[in-house]
């Protein structure tokens, strides 16, 4: 997997009519959109895509979607 | 006359899920009122441990799945005066990740399973006139929440069904509650707070006037709806909130 996906699956899943505002560096809680059903969101989202499981303490940690790819990476089987 | 209308004295009572949580709880406060009874939960160890904080004598443990095998613990019980149903699990999914897998995951053990159980024990004649069932249900089920669109759906399903035992079952005075509560202190809050961070959690609590609630708050309740002091009430939906849905 590679990080444009992830980041095609995000925009599509957040409703973004403008996905090139989602980069690697953006940080997920700088978004102007930013509520608590985007962290639901990316939860499921990588439970059903990739089969791993995050947290929202996890979420807590992290900032932006490079961290996520990172957390993905780390956890895939 | 009843002069002692709270107690549970020398009733036989059936509670899941009390393996943990409200479940735990509840057996304990029914078991110092007086009542005698039959726990059933996944965990054996943690069953046992319930068990070994009961007061009184003649309880037993079943240690069962209700999804998978109710049919020994039918068998098993007999005479009984009340039926508590706390099993159960949350999940937190937005409406677009729902698939039948997740549908069948909360719906089997949340509304499929105490429905089966309470249908088969009434159909084989286990649960004796004037008996009082008291299903845990959720706040969530006329207050839901982003992501519980499953898990506030079972337990409106829930409601429903008490409702329906209510009117069916008032010619041999069963009668039937739900109790709708908020966040309680639970196992099942630690796992909703995994999913939604300790931050969200603690937000969400400052909504409550009077903070989340504890396992023995529930326990009450379920005692007074177990005990002939709520003779009259039945078929009916009780919220537990700390005042959360009173206004703002």
């Amino acid at each position: 997997m590679d990080i444009n996906e992830l980041i095609k699956n995000l925009a599509s899943e957040f409703e973004f009519d403008d996905p090139s505002k989602l980069t690697a560096t953006t940080s997920f809680r700088g978004l102007k959109e930013w509520s608590s059903m985007h962290a639901l969101i990316i939860i499921a989202l990588v439970n059903s895509e990739y089969d791993v499981i995050i947290t929202g303490n996890d979420l807590m940690q992290i900032s932006t979607v490079q961290d996520l790819f990172d957390i993905i990476i780390s956890r895939k089987k | 006359m009843n002069q002692q209308p709270f107690s549970l004295q020398g009733k036989k009572i059936l509670i899941t899920g009390a393996s943990s949580g409200i479940g735990a709880q509840t057996a304990i406060t029914a078991s110092q009122m007086g009542a005698i009874l039959i726990i059933t939960g996944r965990n054996k160890e943690n069953l046992f441990d319930t068990l070994t904080k009961l007061h009184g004598a003649g309880h037993v443990t079943i240690e069962t799945d209700l999804c998978e095998n109710i049919e020994s613990l039918i068998d098993l019980c007999d005479g009984l005066d009340g039926i508590v149903n706390c099993a159960g699990i949350t999940k937190h999914l937005p409406i677009k990740f729902i698939d039948k897998k997740s549908i069948d995951a909360v719906f089997n053990i949340n509304y499929t399973a105490p429905v089966l159980l309470i249908n088969q024990l009434l159909k084989k004649k286990k649960v004796n006139a004037g008996a009082s069932i008291v299903l845990l249900s959720s706040l969530a089920s006329i207050y839901p929440f982003k992501g519980g669109a499953l898990y506030s759906g079972a337990k409106a399903a829930i409601d429903n069904f008490s409702k329906t035992i209510a009117l069916e079952f008032s010619p041999q005075k069963i009668r039937s509650n739900t109790i709708n509560s908020g966040m309680v202190r639970t196992p099942l809050l630690d796992g909703a707070q995994e999913t939604i961070s300790k931050e969200a959690m603690d937000a969400h609590e400052k909504s409550y006037p009077l903070g989340f609630g504890e396992t023995t708050d529930i326990a009450n309740m379920v005692v007074f709806l177990l005990s002939d002091a709520s003779r009259w009430v039945t078929g009916t939906t009780i919220i537990m909130d700390g005042g959360l849905t009173a206004g703002t």
